[in-house]
């Protein structure tokens, strides 16, 4: 275990001091900035100019009950003006105008229980819905003049919940949670899980370094002189270990850029409140399975090519493993407790990935099947560092030619 | 002589082919011993089974008193034949990182190194990157990294492959000096005037069995003989009716005798018949060089020896 530390810290240093890991290293959370703010800035412009222009001839006084709801709703961009203009007016005036309405309430409103309005051309597609806004005053009204008791009002105007009362323990919490839940905060669950992808995210692709380190390992003909201070299963074990640091300092240094641009750009979100609770352990965990799973594939893999870019198909392939998963995002966003998002939780590739996009999802997690897949993982690390070991014990010393298939069947055998 | 370690019985099979058989040998404190062979013989193997880099289907390698998995390879130096270095990092970082490994302390490694780059002429380099080396400098730098731990036995596979005449000398004059301060020395080298010059017993080996082993002095004794090479024309008949003669070779005018082990050369001078056409006579031991070659191509001298006094 020394010697696979003294390897580990080689393993480091040697990458710390490489301009290329340094290059990478600010350079990927800077790629990731512009991603995450030249399309924001370039929608916040929109936005601006983009204002859909309501003018509202408006006998009832519904605007006044409903301005300041508008004013808090984000997905509501209108520059309501206020008119008494009669439609014929308006409908020559609309039709010269882009992105605009007009819309008429009345008496007439009320006894039909129809909002009639124009469209201009060119409107935002979303109005449709965003006028919908106007139909709890409208109902209002209607009722108020309904003449009904107060408590015939109250009644008639209360929308229907939905309770449910579970039969264990945790009932209580669960309804409080659902009632606070109606505007739920996706960021609760999502912080964690962002938290966590990005450190599997990181460790992977630095999986992908130990494959390169393996590889060049062999071209550069260092191992055998390695090999006659440490065993082989010290090497490989050092250089998992070396390259998990060097993930860790890469998320480190990509969180140094992220959380405050998270805090910044998030004003509403306590970001940091989000992150530091017992979920993100667990998260972390899976990624850090997910590591050991990966890195030890590819640091056999490794072992069997000297050159990575004459690699054939199999090692290609075995390459796109953890990508794996990016197949199955569609059905599992869609359905998180469906059978896809099940069964790709019990394959060791797929795994990681699924566990922590579901857990983001999922209000309620799954213990048993988490508990199920970490068991799997577990044992799958086991089995593929064992494997791993036997075709590292054998490829790092053989010279001069990529190892076929057949080949690297024959050493898991012996 | 202390008995640093010594190799008993060792036998490899890769998949069904044998690739060595019964190799049994010793390397003692402060010699240097040579382990020889074609290329496929089984030294590299057998020098992979001693690092414990492999292990052997049968037989025990010994250190010290220590066996197998159990070798303190920290007191081992290894050269190993298909070497390199890490490229983009600095000369200073490798050597300190294989003294690390050997558990050797940093400062003194340090010092050592620095001794040793001036040594071989590269002084002021170990800040550079491996990548800017020549080919040659990397192997001094490997060179050093192999002893910069002070090993109790260095195992040298090939150290003189792609080396110049000049860094050939000062690598050998190195060699010497460290077998002279107790270092036991195993090396493996194709440059077999090298081999003779340098080195106290040899081993050879071929198609993963022993050869001959012993010491250079004996095995010059005992295979070396004499031969006569005269230039002129000569009929093979009548060559070959010399006595004491085993084996003419005959290429155009140069005719070459080999004579047997008995020999004794101003006598045998004076029985060559007057009748030979001489332009040029000379009488030498067969070298090295040649018991390798004869060995290597499946002649081999000590069968012919063997055959003639049969």
């Amino acid at each position: 275990m020394r010697n696979s530390f003294k390897v580990g810290k080689w393993e480091i240093k040697r990458n710390i001091k490489n301009k290329s890991f340094i290059i990478s290293l600010f350079l990927t959370p800077l790629i990731f900035i512009i991603f995450a703010t030249v399309p924001n800035l370039l929608s916040d412009n929109e936005d601006q100019t983009s204002a859909t222009k309501v003018y509202m001839n408006d006998e009832l006084g519904v605007w006044e009950m409903v301005e300041p709801f508008i004013e808090d709703d984000p997905m509501i961009n209108w520059e309501v003006v206020p008119t008494t203009d009669d439609w014929d007016t308006m409908e020559d005036r609309i039709a010269t105008q882009a992105n605009s309405a007009y819309i008429e309430l009345n008496e007439e409103t009320i006894d039909e229980s129809v909002v009639t309005y124009i469209a201009g051309e060119g409107l935002d597609p979303a109005f449709d819905g965003q006028i919908r806004i106007l139909e709890q005053p409208l109902k209002q009204i209607q009722l108020q003049q309904a003449d009904l008791t107060e408590e015939q009002l109250q009644l008639a105007s209360m929308p229907i919940h939905f309770e449910s009362i579970e039969t264990d323990e945790g009932a209580t919490g669960e309804i409080e949670e659902a009632e606070a839940g109606l505007g739920a905060d996706p960021f609760e669950k999502g912080i964690p899980a962002i938290f966590a992808g990005l450190i599997l995210f990181s460790i992977v692709i630095t999986g992908m370094m130990i494959f390169q380190s393996a590889s060049q390992e062999k071209k550069d003909k260092v191992a055998e002189i390695i090999l006659s201070s440490v065993t082989p299963g010290e090497l490989m074990q050092g250089k998992i270990l070396g390259y998990f640091v060097l993930g860790l300092i890469q998320v480190g240094v990509w969180l140094t850029f992220a959380l405050p641009l998270a805090i910044w750009l998030l004003e509403d979100v306590p970001v940091l409140e989000y992150l530091f609770v017992p979920e993100t352990a667990i998260l972390v965990f899976i990624a850090v399975l997910g590591y050991l799973l990966f890195a030890s594939i590819f640091v056999g893999l490794g072992a069997t090519l000297e050159d990575a870019a004459s690699g054939s198909n199999f090692q290609g392939m075995v390459m796109m493993l953890p990508f794996l998963p990016v197949i199955f995002i569609g059905p599992i966003v869609s359905d998180p407790t469906g059978t896809i998002a099940q069964v790709t939780s019990y394959i060791p590739f797929t795994s990681p990935t699924v566990l922590i996009l579901r857990l983001a999802i999922l209000d309620k997690w799954p213990w048993l099947e988490i508990l199920i897949s970490i068991a799997i993982l577990l044992v799958s690390i086991w089995i593929f560092m064992k494997l791993a070991g036997k075709i590292f014990k054998v490829g790092i010393l053989i010279y001069g030619k990529n190892a076929t298939p057949q080949e690297i069947w024959k050493w898991l055998r012996a | 002589m202390e008995n640093v370690l010594s190799v008993h019985n060792l036998e490899k099979s890769f998949k069904k082919t044998k690739v060595l058989q019964d190799i049994s040998f010793e390397v003692n404190k402060g010699e240097i011993m040579a382990i020889l062979g074609p290329n496929g013989a089984g030294k590299s193997t057998t020098i992979r089974n001693i690092m414990g880099i492999m292990y052997p289907d049968e037989g025990e390698v010994t250190f010290h008193g220590h066996h197998g998995e159990g070798i303190p390879r920290h007191k081992i130096g290894y050269l190993p034949e298909e070497r390199g270095l890490y490229k983009n990092v600095k000369v200073m970082d490798i050597l300190l990182y294989f003294a690390e490994l050997k558990d050797y302390p940093k400062e003194k490694a340090k010092k050592r190194a620095l001794d040793y780059l001036k040594k071989f002429g590269l002084e002021g380099k170990e800040n550079a990157s491996v990548e800017e080396l020549s080919k040659g400098m990397g192997q001094k730098v490997q060179f050093i990294g192999s002893i910069i731990h002070e090993p109790e036995l260095l195992i040298l596979d090939e150290p003189f492959s792609g080396l110049d005449p000049v860094s050939q000398e000062v690598f050998k004059q190195e060699i010497k000096e460290l077998a002279s301060n107790g270092t036991g020395i195993l090396l493996s080298s194709h440059q077999m005037n090298l081999v003779e010059e340098m080195c106290d017993r040899l081993f050879m080996i071929h198609q993963g069995q022993k050869v001959i082993y012993g010491s250079m002095n004996d095995v010059k004794a005992e295979y070396a003989n004499f031969k006569c090479t005269i230039y002129g024309n000569n009929e093979l008949r009548q060559l070959e009716t010399i006595p004491q003669v085993t084996r003419v070779e005959q290429d155009g005018l140069t005719s070459i005798l080999y004579l047997t082990q008995d020999v004794q050369v101003p006598s045998w001078i004076k029985q060559i018949p007057e009748s030979l056409n001489i332009q040029e006579l000379s009488v030498d031991r067969i070298s090295l060089h040649e018991i390798f070659i004869d060995v290597a191509t499946g002649q081999s001298i000590a069968k012919e020896v063997g055959d003639s006094h049969a």
